[in-house]
């Protein structure tokens, strides 16, 4: 079937290795408040605009910043679409019709839950709404994929 | 649409994992179709019409308002 974009399936364990320990990374440096600036390295910035500053604005300067919160977007987004975008051992039509289905479910189910929140939660809360939907739709995803999947291999004969 | 999976795989003494193998599938698709959760494509129907040499509609029947 039209599976030319999947990746080989040894992708999939890489994808989990990076996309777990994002997670929780994610989490523990959202709960625990962990500064960012606890690696700081000059990076390229396409367009820099300080923060509340009065500096102009640049294109593409090199500046100086913390990127702990880069590294965890990264891995959580490349282990994501590694988990999702990897062949099963056996990849037939019916794991293509789990995966298509799964994509549909998960944007379906975030823009429901983006709009409710868009209409109920307002000001700097908002803010985290959409941090946390950054990732709410690859995370939707791999859960309902891995649960129809789950399902298909328990109902047995 | 329903089907006679099981029935054909019965006659030619197959299990599941037999049949996902001949015809190149995960056992979990096999599964899936006898319990009608999954109507698969053309290609598969007819692969599985050739393995029971029997024509598809020996295999594959509409239903009621379909």
């Amino acid at each position: 079937m039209n599976t030319h974009y999947l990746l080989p399936n040894k992708y999939k364990i890489i994808g989990w290795f990076l996309f777990i320990p994002g997670l929780i990374l994610g989490l523990l440096s959202f709960f625990e408040n962990v500064d960012d600036d606890t690696i700081t390295i000059p990076v390229l910035s396409i367009f820099y605009e300080e923060f509340m500053g009065s500096s102009p604005r640049e294109l593409f300067a090199i500046i100086t910043t913390g990127i702990l919160s880069e590294i965890i977007a990264v891995m959580i987004i490349i282990g994501g679409l590694l988990i999702a975008l990897s062949k099963e051992k056996i990849e037939d039509e019916f794991t293509s019709k789990l995966r298509s289905d799964s994509f549909v479910w998960a944007m379906i189910v975030n823009y429901i839950i983006l709009l409710l929140a868009t209409l109920f939660i307002y000001d700097m809360t908002f803010f985290t709404v959409l941090i946390f939907n950054m990732f709410t739709p690859i995370i939707f995803f791999i859960i309902r994929y891995n649960f129809l999947k789950l399902k298909s291999n328990s109902d047995e004969e | 649409m329903k089907n006679n999976i099981k029935v054909q795989r019965a006659i030619h003494d197959f299990t599941q994992a037999d049949l996902a193998t001949k015809i190149g599938v995960s056992r979990q698709t096999i599964n899936a179709m006898e319990k009608n959760k999954y109507v698969p494509s053309t290609v598969l129907a007819l692969k599985l019409a050739k393995l029971f040499k029997v024509n598809v509609e020996e295999i594959f029947q509409l239903e009621g308002n379909e």
